[in-house]
Formats: C-alpha cells, sequence, structure tokens
C-alpha cells in the first residue's frame, strides 16, 4: 500500500481499534432491536412508526409505560415496551434523545400542508406555535414526524382508544371529536413538516 | 477533506484501498491476505447482510467481506403477494450497493467449506482468512425426504427462498384453467417462517375466489394444526370456502408425470398446480462445516454472542440456529445479525459482551388488504434467551396491513440502506 494511503489511513483513524463507537454506551445495544421498525438510532424510515431520535426522555419513557400496562394498546409495541423496562428504559431514553434527529423522510402532500397550516392553530394552545410541545405539561413535541403515525394518533385520541379514562388527555379528545378526519390527515401533514 | 471523499475511504478500509487503485472490482484472491482485523461473513440475507452492516457501523476499523452468490437480495416477507398479484416481485428486490457504501466488501461467490483451525474460509480454489466468522445461510431443503423430489427439483416449485420460483408459481397459478385443484404441501415443523404456509394459503384462496371461483385449494400439512396464528388464521379462512385444509396429512411422494402426491397414510391427491414446501435443515455450508448438532439439521449457539457451540470464532445466525425459544423469520436474522454484529465487535475489541435480546415482529396478509401479527419480546436470564410475551393482534385489519407495509420498509432499509 502506498505510503500516502497509509498515513491518510492513520490519520482518519481508521487502523487502530475504535474507541467509543456509536453502538457503545448504555442503552445503546439494547435499542438495536428497535431499528428493525424504528430505523437506525432512532431515524424512522416509515410513514406508521414514529421517530425515536431526539425524542424527549420524560415522553419516551411514558410512552413505553402506558404501552406496557396497556394503556395504550398496541400488540406490536405491549411486548416490546416490556423488553424496553427489562433492560432499562432510562438508559434506552438518554440514548434516544441523544440521536440527531431528521425530519421524517416521507414525502408530503404540499396542497394539505397548506391546508393544515391553515388549520393548526387549534393545536398550537397546548402544543405551542412552534409545535415543540411542554414537558411541565406534559406535551409532546410533534414536529417532524412521519405523518401518518401522527394521523393515526388522532384517531386513537379521537376514538378514546389511547388512554381511556386519562383525565389529562380529555381536552385534547373533546377537541378531536370536532374535527373531521380530513383534517386530520392535514394536520398530521402540515406539523410533519414542520422543523 | 471532504465529506465524500472521506467516505470514500471508509468505504475502501483495509485491503480494498488497493483494490480502488487498481480500479478492479474485487476477486476472492485479492483478499488471500489479511492486514488488518476481518470479519466474514458468509451469506447476504436478513441476517448475513444486517450483520456486515452493523460490523461496520459499530466498529468501521475492522474489514467486513459478504460472501453471497446473488447479485440481488429478495425479500421472502411480502413474498406471497407476488402469488396473488397484489405486488410485483420488483417492488421487494433490492441489491447490495448500500452495503458498498458502508464500507461491506461484497463478493457474489459461495462459500464451499470452512477451516476452523486455519481460520479461514475456502471459496472457489482460494482461502479468506478471518479473525472472527458469521455464518448466515438460511435454510436449504432435506429433498430425500419426498421420494420423487431429488429428480423433479426443477418441475416441482418451492417457493420457499423468493425469487425465480416465486414468479414461476405465480404464472402457474394465474395459467390454470378454472375448476383446477392447487394443491400446497407444508413440511413438519421446524421450518422457515411458521405462519408463511398459512398465509400463502390465504393469498392463493383470495386469487382463487376473485379469478377462478370453480377452483379449490388442498392443504397437505404434515403437522397436526396450524403452526402459527392458528385461530386468527381460522377466522380468516371462513371467508375461503375454496380451502381445504388437511392437517396430519404429510406429503412423503411427488409424481410430476402423473401430477399426484401421496402422503404418509396412502392417500394420492390429484393436482394441476403443486407447491410443494420440502422439509429443511440449515444451510449446506453449516451442515459440511459440522456446525449442526446431533439432529444434523440445525446449529445450536451461545444466546449472547451466538457463537457456535462448537467451533470457536464462528457464530451462526438466522434460520440455520436452534434452542432459542424464537422462530425461523426474517425479524429474529435481523436481530440476531446486530446482536452478533456487536457481539464480535466487542470480543475482537477485548471488550465485555453487553447482554442484548432479540424480538419478533411478525405480519401475515390475509388477503389483499388486510393483515394480522404476532409479536414476542425477549430477556436474557441465566445466560439465556428467555421469551417475556407474546401478543397477537385482536383480529385481522387494514391497519395492521399499513403497519406491516411500514415495518417491511424499515426493516428492509435497516438491512440493505
Amino acid at each position: 500500500m502506498p505510503i500516502i494511503l497509509i498515513s491518510l489511513l492513520l490519520a482518519l483513524g481508521l487502523t487502530g481499534p475504535a474507541a467509543a463507537g456509536p453502538l457503545d454506551g448504555p442503552g445503546a445495544p439494547q435499542a438495536l432491536v428497535c431499528s428493525a421498525c424504528h430505523g437506525f438510532a432512532g431515524q424512522s424510515q416509515s410513514n406508521t412508526m414514529p421517530i425515536l431520535a431526539g425524542m424527549a426522555p420524560w415522553y419516551f419513557k411514558k410512552s413505553i409505560q402506558d404501552y406496557a400496562a396497556g394503556k395504550r394498546t398496541s400488540p406490536e409495541m405491549e411486548p416490546y415496551a416490556k423488553q424496553v423496562l427489562q433492560f432499562g428504559v432510562d438508559d434506552m431514553a438518554a440514548y434516544f434523545a441523544g440521536q440527531k434527529r431528521t425530519a421524517s423522510p416521507v414525502k408530503l402532500d404540499s396542497a394539505a400542508v397548506e391546508r393544515g397550516r391553515a388549520a393548526a392553530v387549534q393545536c398550537t394552545l397546548c402544543h405551542g406555535v412552534s409545535g415543540k410541545g411542554d414537558p411541565a405539561k406534559g406535551v409532546p413535541d410533534l414536529t417532524g414526524q412521519p405523518p401518518g403515525y401522527l394521523r393515526h394518533q388522532m384517531l386513537l385520541f379521537k376514538a378514546d382508544r389511547r388512554s381511556p379514562g386519562d383525565a389529562q388527555l380529555k381536552v385534547i379528545k373533546a377537541l378531536m371529536l370536532t374535527i373531521p378526519d380530513e383534517q386530520l390527515a392535514d394536520l398530521a401533514q402540515y406539523w410533519s413538516s414542520v422543523r | 477533506m471532504t465529506v465524500s471523499t472521506r467516505r470514500a475511504f471508509l468505504q475502501t478500509s483495509g485491503t480494498g484501498l488497493a483494490l480502488l487503485a487498481a480500479g478492479c472490482a474485487p476477486k476472492v484472491s485479492d483478499f488471500a491476505q489479511k492486514t488488518g482485523r476481518r470479519v466474514v461473513v458468509i451469506g447476504g440475507g436478513w441476517g448475513g447482510a444486517t450483520a456486515a452492516k452493523y460490523v461496520r457501523l459499530a466498529d468501521p476499523s475492522i474489514e467486513v467481506v459478504l460472501l453471497e452468490p446473488n447479485k440481488e437480495f429478495v425479500s421472502c416477507p411480502f413474498s406471497n403477494l407476488v402469488l396473488s398479484g397484489v405486488r410485483t416481485i420488483e417492488s421487494m428486490t433490492f441489491d447490495y450497493s448500500r452495503l458498498r457504501d458502508h464500507g461491506v466488501r461484497v463478493l457474489h461467490e459461495m462459500a464451499t467449506a470452512i477451516e476452523p483451525e486455519a481460520r479461514r474460509v475456502k471459496v472457489g480454489d482460494g482461502y479468506l482468512p478471518y479473525d472472527r466468522l458469521i455464518v448466515s445461510p438460511g435454510v436449504e431443503f432435506q429433498w430425500e425426504q419426498v421420494e420423487g423430489l431429488a429428480a423433479a427439483q426443477d418441475r416441482v416449485l418451492h417457493a420457499w427462498k423468493a425469487g425465480p420460483q416465486t414468479v414461476e408459481l405465480a404464472r402457474q397459478l394465474q395459467s390454470m384453467a378454472d375448476g383446477g385443484v392447487f394443491v400446497l404441501t407444508i413440511p413438519p415443523a421446524a421450518y422457515r417462517c411458521p405462519p408463511g404456509p398459512y398465509e400463502r394459503t390465504c393469498q392463493v384462496a383470495w386469487y382463487l375466489k376473485t379469478r377462478k371461483p370453480k377452483s379449490k385449494l388442498i392443504v397437505l400439512d404434515a403437522n397436526p394444526n396450524l403452526v402459527s396464528k392458528a385461530a386468527l388464521f381460522r377466522a380468516a379462512w371462513a371467508n375461503y370456502p375454496n380451502i381445504e385444509y388437511r392437517a396430519s396429512n404429510k406429503v412423503v411422494k411427488v409424481d410430476p408425470g402423473a401430477r399426484e402426491v401421496t402422503t404418509e397414510l396412502g392417500d394420492k391427491v390429484k393436482y394441476d398446480v403443486l407447491n410443494l414446501i420440502p422439509p429443511q435443515r440449515a444451510g449446506t455450508i453449516a451442515v459440511q462445516a459440522d456446525l449442526v448438532g446431533a439432529d444434523k439439521r440445525w446449529c445450536e449457539v451461545n444466546h449472547l454472542t451466538y457463537e457456535s457451540v462448537k467451533y470457536k470464532n464462528i457464530h451462526v445466525i438466522g434460520d440455520s440456529t436452534i434452542g432459542l425459544p424464537v422462530p425461523k423469520s426474517g425479524n429474529v436474522a435481523n436481530a440476531m445479525g446486530k446482536i452478533c454484529a456487536v457481539a464480535v465487535v466487542n470480543l475482537l475489541n477485548d471488550k465485555p459482551v453487553p447482554p442484548m435480546a432479540p424480538g419478533n415482529t411478525c405480519y401475515s396478509w390475509v388477503s389483499d388488504r388486510e393483515a394480522i401479527a404476532v409479536v414476542n419480546s425477549y430477556k436474557i436470564e441465566g445466560g439465556k434467551v428467555v421469551q417475556i410475551e407474546q401478543k397477537l393482534t385482536p383480529g385481522q385489519s387494514e391497519m395492521w396491513a399499513q403497519n406491516a407495509v411500514g415495518w417491511a420498509n424499515s426493516i428492509w432499509h435497516d438491512m440493505l440502506g
């Protein structure tokens, strides 16, 4: 191998054993099982699974606990939530929170985004104009998530099938009942487009 | 240095760099000498492709050589939809170019022998030395278990490795006269994808019901009942009166000339189109290399590292393994690929292997637009993989089908993207 190439390799640190790699650290190896659906480092590639990268740890933990307890009903997530609790939800929450989020690669419909933008004021009362939510009130970040996931969650709220009986969610469920399903799809498109 | 230049170097670490300088496609002889640490992966399916990619992600200083004879990957999950015409085979066919972008050296060659003492793999006349070997050869068919099958391999379709046989079986189904009989035979467990034959039953029955309403589908199952998602499939089959399901009907003989199969009980069943899924064992290289256990079929492994219980520095993942309470599914093979990759990298770096457990998410399409699912989660207890829970969908719906599409797009990207 030419010497110049060897020195380049050395400069790039490609010849010796790696120091802490991207799959080291608490929670990282155990989170690998999630990437089948949620993408590498929680960067979901699909329309139906949420992005976990950059998710606030409190919301990740609450979601896992709610899935495991059956409050959020999902035959897919209930078993996996129990697996996460087994391996340490705090470590995995911290791991995903530490991953840089890029917005969903799902292609958006620009007309629907604009219709959603016009209707989005009703969401901003709780989620804020930015859509980033308010941890103090238990309100999550909506931005950049896949539109299919956002729409599905709104439909679950509307049908009172997500955490039935949860007093904190009374307001959002009442609001969802006033919104036609087509507009829920537009809102999902809009919040998916927000960075 | 620009990002693209750095990536070019990442792609070509180790031996490959000299090859790029020489401007030629990699050959086995280019890897006869090992300069740094090297992992060789046999098989570019759900397990092997994932493992190759994740070794590179975990430690780019390790050279990874992937041996896979096929130029393209064709997904078995979703391939039953090709039979019903709901999906094209192209929609589930991918090349290995993104793995090359991750720096995996992909050789479209077949491994023919493993020498555990010399720590090298034989490919043609050449050898590839390795530090650690990951064997992910999938399943091979036990042709000899069905009389007449070995001599008729090219005429009796299994379509159990997605590809040309899937397309040919779809063509035969489409060409069958209305009123014809389609016979599907299911081997005894354990075999690749436990619910797969029952999903196939749904897809063929749906196609016949909508296109050839006078036809029927006879399912000859070697097992005493449906092996997976039994209640959900039986509920789905209520919509398909054209299915005649016969449990405990093991097929022992095929006569393509007479278009007839014979069961263990001596019953002869005539067919117009036959799909015979043969009994299975670990891929040939695993048997040749003595990685299989006393049953001569499957490979036992350490539950934390997937290292063979028989040979040091050789790891086995995917459908070839036995002894873990997991199904032979693509999702499990993908999980094993990632866990094994991290284990191998940690072992090569003299670090402890963290406890990691696989998971299983498995959707089955019961019509052109509805699906069901089963999910299994696991923990590690006393050094072994132990199931935490199995959960089924409460019924069939379009929502699970949408989730199935989301799952497929995600996991294909996780393996090959």
